[in-house]
């Protein structure tokens, strides 16, 4: 174990080295202003870059007639209402420079023949506003937003876990952590810290969140420094993920599968969308589609191995090819299945929180003086089912936002106060879990978290369902007394995988609680013992350890946008 | 009675697909201890669609904790675990075991020319080093209203070389990188190709010149090693001849 401990200091600290976390540091160095950005993974691998479809933003190039107001509009009739109408005005309406800026450091989005960028349909959005870069949109952003980092010698360590971010009278000063490799402890002084470490879907067993990766970390983080959640019952099953093999069980069948004509048919071959959506079929919306596969496997309807089956199979081989090669490729090197041939089989896949840390719309400050959330982290844009697409800009404009944020912040401060007794609690901490040499094991505790909460609060949940799921957390949390930590020659990984524990428990409690409160069924969040949407339910559920639940009132939706708001028709879209 | 799910269960290994017994050799090395590498093997028990990476992790977790090699994504994105595999560059996490043959030890070493640190690390520094020098980054002055336009055709020009994701197989396949690693190396190159014939960017001639070094892009001699390294069917060689083109011409990509 290495002894020393790095001292740092910086102007504004980013945790996340996502798309959210590089575009807040590139804001704040474009000011002259120093930061530094710490991941647990190495930037090109952050999470950003398995996003595929696109990124939205109403440019009004392919159809003119598009407006920020309706790409507003088109967000919040898909929330459900629970969207925050600010957050949705000030994404929307910065949508459009988010990709001017992507654009300005070389992003290599698709074209159209005249030059323009172009852009497509994505699922319930009225107009074409969906920019993209092949089915790998996400990783070009991540690696523009990288090479941008390069230009401007942005520091950038890969390796730093944070296990805690340091408050003194509930004003930030810095975060502690420590080496993955090599254990080394890191003490970061900071102005002002950006917590743009993605959210909490990778404590469902089946999960588009790859290991070690979306655990909860922000909510613990947040929570600890004295911050609040809002909405985390609210999380985005996919309806197609694969079930084989195990160790990539989640990985995600595009959307696209669907948009291009796939038929999903449950094990008695019955088209079984009939049933719940005559009108779109295979084209309704995501919280449909993941819904109706959820009843027909839960209801027996299912294949043996607990999926139902998408099948492309009909489809011209040239189609295949050309609009769906990522897919055909994965399916063929995971389980060497010919889409051609045969139908693949799925199930509906955790796959993004909506719900996130408390944050003011204006600026993602939270409850934290100096404490700032973004991306999925965060919350307020996507209500209660999240828009295709959206998530990527929102990345672009608050990362903007919250940089310019944290540098006025900073810049506000006579002092930075710091507390001696802040920064030994982190130590010690880190010292208790290294002493800890009990017989439960880290990794097992953290696939009961994620088994509790695919039984007991995964896409249909209920009240005895919801109350059980409480009472195996207990339980998993008395077990966590006795965890054992054992950091090997090759690194520190199981101290990591203990916090990514601690932080897994809380995420799986708050969600439990506030999935408890919402005694209605609204997106993505199905009570089979309240089937209804309930007007008086239109509220956020703002949860915190101290207070629990309590109810948020949702600003009203402002006239220029509710007049724009309908169902929009998904005929011939491609949905993603 | 709570909503059960099925993804509670863990979906078992279907009985039908055989699993067999692997034996990769390994070159170990470790600073501390060894003053040459040495190749230790180990037997494992995988399946068809297992990939070498599953392997590795395999006598990782089972076997041998101190077995040290990088790894993130396990998908081809990241790039990170690029390493020597039956004599070829390949990145562990694309290369089935069905594909290899079986029958013979799996060979398993790092990547070669840049310095060993340990077991299947090598210290990448250099590597990098040579890719910050090509400023691969988007130069330009221009300040458009709205977006810069870029035609279909003009997009295309350089699409192959977006695909690279910095994992140095090639680089560390190139004889003459391997003579005195003073060589920038495909990758470099290759990123400079993706700036360097993009429509949009204004800093060609600036690389250009960089890559008419003595260690710049006449020092390649099309071996094609690069080219057949490449785990993302990157035209490597191809881009290299294209910058030694656009050198001849003056700078006119």
């Amino acid at each position: 174990m290495n002894a020393i401990e790095r001292r740092i200091s910086t102007t504004v600290l980013v945790i996340g080295t996502g798309g959210s976390g590089l575009r807040a540091a590139i804001e704040v160095a474009e000011q002259g202003v120093d930061v530094l950005a710490v991941g647990k993974r190495p930037r090109h691998d952050a999470h950003t870059s398995l996003a595929a479809g696109g990124i939205n933003a109403a440019l009004g190039t392919m159809d003119e007639e598009d407006s920020w107001q309706q790409h507003a509009a088109d967000t919040i009739q898909e929330g459900y209402l629970l969207s925050n109408p600010h957050t949705v005005e000030i994404v929307t309406k910065g949508a459009e420079q988010g990709i001017r800026d992507l654009e300005r450091w070389g992003m290599p989005f698709a074209r159209e023949n005249d030059g323009r960028i172009s852009q497509r349909f994505f699922g319930a959005h009225t107009y074409r506003r969906t920019a993209f870069a092949g089915d790998y949109t996400g990783l070009e952003i991540q690696r523009t937003l990288v090479n941008r980092t390069e230009q401007l010698d942005i520091p950038i360590l890969d390796t730093v876990y944070i296990t805690r971010i340091l408050v003194r009278d509930n004003v930030v000063f810095g975060a502690y952590g420590f080496d993955l490799i090599d254990g080394t402890r890191y003490l970061i002084h900071a102005d002002a810290v950006i917590l743009a470490a993605g959210g909490h879907n990778r404590i469902w067993r089946r999960t588009s969140s790859r290991r070690d990766e979306n655990t909860g970390d922000s909510f613990r983080l947040a929570v600890e420094a004295g911050g609040r959640l809002r909405d985390p019952e609210l999380v985005q099953f996919h309806p197609s993920g694969i079930i084989e093999p195990e160790n990539a069980a989640g990985t995600l069948i595009s959307e696209a599968a669907r948009g291009e004509g796939g038929i999903l048919r449950n094990a008695l071959g019955e088209r079984f969308m009939e049933r719940y959506d005559p009108e779109r079929m295979e084209l309704s919306t995501r919280d449909r589609v993941a819904l109706a596969a959820y009843t027909e496997i839960k209801e027996g309807r299912g294949t043996e191995k607990g999926g139902v089956l998408l099948d492309v199979s009909h489809l011209p081989r040239e189609t295949i090819m050309t609009r769906l090669p990522r897919v055909y490729q994965t399916m063929m090197e995971l389980q060497m299945l010919d889409i051609t041939q045969q139908p693949i089989e799925i199930a509906p896949t955790a796959h993004y929180s909506m719900g996130g840390v408390w944050v003011r719309p204006e600026d993602h400050s939270t409850d934290v003086d100096g404490l700032y959330a973004i991306g999925e982290a965060s919350n307020g844009l996507h209500g209660a089912n999240r828009l295709g697409g959206n998530s990527l800009i929102e990345l672009l404009v608050f990362g903007r936002i919250v940089g310019q944020a944290a540098v006025a912040h900073a810049s506000g401060l006579e002092a930075q106060l710091r507390s001696a007794d802040a920064v030994a609690f982190a130590r010690q901490e880190i010292d208790s879990l290294l002493a800890a040499d009990g017989t439960e094991n880290v990794r097992a505790l953290q696939r009961a978290i994620r088994n509790t909460m695919t039984e007991h609060a995964g896409v249909v949940r209920d009240e005895e369902g919801l109350t059980a799921g409480l009472v195996a957390l207990d339980e998993i949390e008395a077990r966590m007394g006795d965890i054992g930590i054992h950091p090997d020659i090759a690194g520190f990984q199981d101290l990591a995988h203990a916090f990514d524990l601690k932080a897994s428990l809380l995420a799986a409690r708050a969600t439990v609680e506030a999935a408890r409160e919402r005694r209605e069924t609204r997106g993505a969040h199905n009570r089979s013992d309240y089937p209804d949407l309930d007007p008086s339910l239109q509220v956020n559920l703002v949860w915190s350890p101290s207070t629990g639940v309590t109810r948020e009132e949702v600003p009203p939706v402002p006239a220029e946008i509710a007049a724009l708001m309908r169902d929009v028709d998904v005929t011939g879209k491609l949905v993603e | 009675m709570s909503m059960a799910t099925i993804e509670g269960q863990a979906a078992p290994p279907p009985a039908e697909v055989q699993s067999f017994t692997v034996t990769l050799l390994i070159r170990r090395f470790d600073p501390e201890k060894d003053t040459e590498p040495y190749w230790q093997d180990f037997d494992v028990e995988m399946y068809p669609t297992d990939r070498v990476l599953d392997a590795l992790h395999k006598i990782k977790w089972e076997q041998d904790g101190s077995l040290t090699f990088r790894r993130s994504c396990a998908h081809g994105i990241c790039g990170s675990d690029a390493m020597r595999i039956n004599g070829r560059n390949r990145l562990a996490c694309k290369t089935l075991i069905k594909d290899l043959d079986i029958t013979k030890p799996i060979y398993v070493e790092a990547i070669k020319g840049l310095p060993l640190e340990k077991d299947l690390i090598v210290d990448m520094e250099p590597f990098f080093e040579s890719y910050r020098q090509i400023q691969p980054f988007l130069i330009a002055s221009s300040k458009p209203e709205k977006e810069r336009i870029q035609t279909v055709a003009q997009r295309e020009r350089f699409d192959d070389t977006t695909k690279c994701i910095l994992c140095a197989a090639c680089t560390s396949s190139c004889p003459v990188f391997w003579t005195d690693g003073q060589y920038f190396g495909p990758a470099a190159i290759v990123n400079a190709h993706r700036f360097i014939f993009d429509s949009r960017d204004e800093g060609s001639q600036v690389r250009l010149d960089i890559l008419n070094d003595k260690e710049g892009v006449w020092r390649c001699r099309t071996t094609f090693n690069c080219s057949e390294a490449c785990p993302r069917g990157i035209q490597v060689t191809k881009a290299i001849q294209e910058v030694k083109q656009a050198i001849l011409r003056g700078g006119n990509a």
